[in-house]
């Protein structure tokens, strides 16, 4: 007993490193108080959680590229009725003359 | 029917099963990009327009240059032809470009060096658009030489995040691209491809007609003149 108050108390176990655990192993916070992470982390999985399913930009230009070459197809459709009408009234005036 | 009449549709048809498969690939069979999230999902239009649109510039320019040359009929349509739909691409560009960039960058519109000069090169051929059909006799000349001018602007476009500091993504980022990616950028730009290559074919048939049908009116009209001057 004497001698075990006369060594002090026992040396702390040295840590161990195993390099295949390292990057996994636990690693308090520092420097934040707990409020603080709990905010940070909410705004992280808010961040993410948007832009994994941030539709509505997809949407619109998909959208736009769509309406685009709907509007010019009208008019390649409105431009072809005309000439159309232009050629049946040369073949009209032609036959008549 | 002739071979020109019939491979729009044919073009169409391709387009019409392409379309559809490209964009349950892109959405159902693509992984959500890790950084940018589904608004990458643009990408896979955006890009494959943004090619079609300096391809049928530097066609619209060659056709011009052929035209200022020669005055051949041919290279007058497909310059037209070439030059309208390189507003539409243009334009489909230049709004899912800022789109993308409003989500990812936070601001639509940047100022970046390929941003201005995919504009500068929308509104050059708008002026080319623009003079071919409203402008005086002799105008096809000058549009011409707009048109040689816009098609300049290609190389710029695409150097442009190579020589300036930009917040557009380099070329090389279509290059390590994962398989995976590839495999619906593809079929993107094939339907991409087929249908501006219907619309195309439409449109250059369509202003051949048209000067035909100039011809005839003219044509017309001189033998009523010599009609009416011989009685």
């Amino acid at each position: 007993m004497r001698n075990d108050l006369l060594r002090g108390p026992a040396p702390a176990p040295e840590p161990t490193t195993d390099p295949t655990t390292a990057g996994d192993a636990y690693e308090p916070v520092t420097g934040l108080d707990q409020q603080t992470v709990q905010c940070v982390r909410a705004c992280e999985a808010e961040a993410a959680a948007k832009t994994a399913s941030d539709y509505e930009h997809v949407v619109w230009a998909y959208g736009v590229i769509w309406s685009l070459f709907a509007v010019y197809g009208v008019l390649l459709w409105r431009r072809a009725a005309a000439q159309r009408r232009d050629l049946d009234e040369l073949r009209r005036r032609i036959d008549k003359g | 029917m002739s071979i020109t009449r019939r491979l729009p549709l044919v073009l169409f048809a391709a387009a019409a099963i392409s379309i559809p498969y490209s964009v349950q690939r892109i959405f159902l069979h693509t992984g959500i990009e890790k950084k940018m999230g589904t608004v990458q999902k643009i990408f896979y239009f955006h890009v494959p327009l943004a090619w079609i649109m300096m391809a049928l510039a530097i066609a619209c320019g060659v056709a011009a240059a052929i035209q200022l040359r020669n005055r051949s009929r041919m290279a007058e349509a497909v310059s037209i032809a070439t030059g309208e739909l390189v507003l539409i691409t243009g334009l489909a560009v230049l709004v899912t470009g800022p789109i993308w960039g409003h989500a990812s960058w936070g601001r639509a519109w940047t100022w970046d060096a390929r941003q201005v000069s995919t504009g500068l090169l929308w509104m050059i051929f708008a002026a080319f658009v623009l003079l071919r059909r409203y402008g005086a006799a002799g105008s096809e000349r000058l549009a011409a030489a707009l048109a040689v001018f816009g098609a300049v602007d290609v190389p710029v476009i695409y150097y442009a995040v190579k020589i300036w500091k930009t917040t557009h993504p380099t070329t090389d980022v279509v290059g390590s691209l994962p398989p995976q990616m590839w495999n619906s950028l593809w079929p993107a730009l094939g339907a991409l491809v087929c249908l501006t290559l219907g619309v195309l074919l439409v449109r250059i048939r369509q202003e051949q007609d048209a000067a035909e049908l100039d011809d005839a009116w003219i044509a017309l009209d001189e033998r009523g003149r010599q009609l009416g001057g011989a009685s």
